[in-house]
């Protein structure tokens, strides 16, 4: 992927977040004022369709996005909802199911309900069964599948996904983005591990096993060996076969790219029962509240990343603050800023390019796709800007270097089991230094 | 020789739950050619009892466990009462129930959504802590898990067995007609049995839950490991049910040991097949064990 517009200075992180508050705070009056220079099309509600994993094996984020957009349309309909049309939100579960379970969710959006766009944070399965309905049905559909796969459906045939958005970064930039922080953390002498191993542990699903992929097929690059490479079933509760596979030959590292939050606490408690020298790295499912809460003092220490998670600036706290006082001390921006932040996206999109468009109307629904490719949206979770040929968010810092222009791949430390993780890079998100864990001092 | 204790602690651990989840759904086929679809759902239902006595009323982890146990027989009493004595003699009754119990199933795993919602709770009733043993560090909580699978069992095996009680379950299950003549009240048999099943599901969810989470689909795969172990131990057969979870239970954690993690679900449904090849009425089955 190229990246037209990156740059080579980097921003003082005082002026950086000072513009970014603004851009934020942009965001919003910019809808207020289109909405105040429109005249209402119609009083009828703009159908926003969901289709979310609210039940089963991924619950925990599907409940999160559902808030994330309740939270989005209350918003959108203070300001005015889309040039007058309040927003309607209708859910659909996918119950954390595949393909069948996803496309008849959507289908049902689209058939039944009369959505406008779909929307949803992450679904199970290929990845391709809602492109495919939004393509049928000529609609907008926004996600955060998080794969690579997306990337690939719009190069192979934009013609027919052109209303398809990811709207964060594919999954191939964790495993090198991975190796780069824990070089850095070596090098940087933030860290001493005891060896060069990783072991690595994947689950069933593409996402993890391609992230698993990237960092045994670059780890040698970087000075380090995979010493381990394991893939788990999902859902696992039992961890000891695994856990005893570590204690033979304990890694300075642990990488678990299966991503499920109930599994990886589960690891964490085994872990901790005897734990070895190892710096433990979870993706993304660390992330979630639901981690810390089923770990508890296992879940201290732990080093998560994702590339679309809250930021700990003006525009994220902020947000926070409202989601918490809103959802409770035990819910997930996260998960919820994911979809809140799509949502928010695609309302200013539909109100620049004149109104949001029904099912099948695909002049109108082309044109809020072409807005939605040049945008450039500062959310809580960052900077969504679309790279044109992929209708993926481009991601800093690996596609950019200037994070006012793409979604910043953060690393994060759980330092304290009642908070969210703190952000420990990049700059300039970062907001705490790196620790050393418990089990290994 | 610290990987083989691990292996072994590993293998009774998911044994044991194996075995809670498998034993009542074998006593209620072999007495009464019964599968319970919803059985499932019943260990779901038990763990989140306990969870909601200790989360929520504040007892004490012995009693919340009681009290996850106890539900699971309160449900099996009410599927007993409300749907299976209106079909015990119905013709097809074997296929009949098997959709009845997966409707009710469906009904029951939705009230728990409704109910408590699809976040994964961690289950508050177990016991924190390790021990040390060989060299090999064991959480408490296995220990519990072992203790309470080898306790229930025990007693199940013994009451089958020893008591009047047990005579009846297992005249019924011969020969229901016979038993009804020598003066066995079978409906009432169906219903203890169903009573039991249901405590037997609901310790089964109690101890899953306490090391993995709280879900309402969360008796899904060990649902689907009981029916597993139930076919291959011969449809009825008690005793076997709980030999056979322990054996695959250890040879599931070596499997994911020796070859790997993935491959635990897969090579034990792969040892079914060769087994059912070998043995239709299973290992410890006989054509015919149940009534006629």
């Amino acid at each position: 992927m190229t990246d037209t517009n990156k740059t080579t200075t980097m921003p003082t992180r005082r002026n950086f977040l000072r513009t970014a508050a603004l851009g934020g705070a942009g965001s919003a009056a910019m809808l207020a004022s289109l909405n105040s220079a429109a005249r209402a099309q119609s009083s009828e509600p703009i159908v926003i369709g969901a289709p979310l994993p609210i039940t089963g094996a991924v619950a925990a984020d599907g409940i999160e996005f559902q808030r994330g957009l309740e939270m989005a349309t209350a918003e959108i309909n203070e300001l005015g909802g889309i040039l007058g049309r309040p927003l309607e939100l209708v859910v659909e579960d996918t119950a954390s199911g595949g393909d069948d379970l996803i496309s008849s969710a959507g289908q049902r959006l689209v058939d039944r309900s009369n959505a406008s766009v779909l929307i949803s944070g992450y679904n199970l399965g290929s990845n391709t069964a809602l492109p495919e309905i939004a393509a049928d049905a000529s609609l907008i559909y926004m996600h955060a599948d998080t794969v690579v796969r997306h990337n690939e459906l719009i190069r192979e045939d934009p013609a027919r996904y052109w209303g398809s958005f990811q709207y964060d970064p594919a999954e191939i930039y964790y495993g090198i983005g991975y190796l780069d922080y824990i070089k850095n953390l070596v090098e940087s002498g933030q860290f001493t591990p005891s060896n060069n191993k990783i072991a690595v542990i994947t689950g069933p699903i593409a996402y993890s096993i391609n992230i698993a992929n990237a960092i045994r097929e670059n780890a040698a690059e970087y000075g380090f060996e995979v010493s381990l490479y394991e893939s788990v079933q999902a859902p696992i509760s039992e961890w000891g076969p695994t856990l005893a596979k570590l204690r033979e030959d304990p890694p300075g590292f642990i990488a678990v790219t299966h991503f499920f939050p109930q599994d990886q606490a589960q690891f964490m408690l085994q872990f901790m029962n005897n734990p070895t020298p190892s710096l433990i790295y979870m993706q993304y499912g660390a992330s979630l509240a639901a981690f810390r809460d089923i770990a508890g003092d296992a879940s201290e220490g732990v080093l998560y990343a994702t590339v679309i998670g809250a930021l700990q600036d003006e525009i994220g706290l902020g947000f926070s603050e409202k989601y918490l006082a809103a959802f409770g001390d035990n819910a997930s921006v996260n998960s919820g800023g994911q979809t809140y932040s799509a949502l928010h996206a695609y309302a200013i999109a539909a109100a620049l390019a004149g109104g949001a468009g029904a099912a099948y109307e695909e002049e109108q629904n082309r044109l809020i796709a072409d807005r939605l490719r040049t945008l450039i949206f500062r959310s809580p979770m960052g900077t969504m800007r679309m790279d044109p040929e992929t209708q993926s968010a481009f991601c800093y810092p690996s596609q950019t270097n200037d994070p006012s222009l793409g979604m910043p791949h953060i690393f994060s430390q759980i330092q304290n089991k009642n908070e969210n993780g703190y952000i420990i890079a990049p700059t300039p998100y970062d907001v705490a230094a790196f620790k050393t864990p418990s089990w290994m001092g | 020789m610290e990987a083989i204790f691990q292996i072994i602690v590993s293998g009774l651990t998911l044994g044991a739950m194996y075995a809670l989840g498998s034993v009542g759904l074998a006593l209620t086929y072999g007495t009464m050619r019964m599968f319970n679809m919803a059985h499932g759902v019943f260990m779901a239902i038990g763990a989140y009892g306990a969870f909601f006595a200790a989360d929520v009323l504040g007892l004490p982890i012995l009693l919340a466990l009681l009290g996850g146990i106890v539900l699971g027989g309160v449900v099996g009493a009410l599927l007993h009462l409300l749907v299976v004595r209106f079909m015990l003699d119905t013709k097809d009754f074997e296929i009949n129930i098997l959709v009845a119990t997966a409707g009710v199933g469906i009904l029951l795993q939705d009230l728990l959504l409704k109910l408590f919602g699809a976040y994964p709770f961690r289950q508050p009733v177990q016991i924190e802590g390790t021990v040390e043993l060989g060299g090999v560090v064991i959480p408490v909580q296995s220990l519990a898990i072992l203790f309470v699978g080898f306790t229930l069992i025990s007693a199940i095996a013994w009451g089958l067995t020893r008591t009047s009680f047990g005579l009846s379950i297992r005249a019924t299950a011969m020969n229901r007609d016979a038993a009804r003549l020598m003066g066995v009240n079978a409906t009432a048999t169906y219903l203890q049995v169903l009573i039991i099943a249901g405590m037997l599901a609901g310790a089964a969810g109690v101890m899953i839950s306490s090391i993995s989470t709280l879900s309402p689909d969360m008796g899904t795969n060990p649902a689907i490991r009981a029916f597993v172990i139930c076919v291959v131990a011969g449809l009825g057969s008690v005793g076997g049910a709980g030999i056979t979870a322990l054996a695959l239970g250890l040879i599931e954690a070596a499997v994911q040991y020796y070859i790997g993690a993935r491959f635990g679900l897969p090579l034990m449904l792969a040892l079914v097949v060769i087994v059912l090849v070998r043995r239709p009425a299973g290992l410890f089955g006989r054509e015919e064990v149940v009534r006629s």
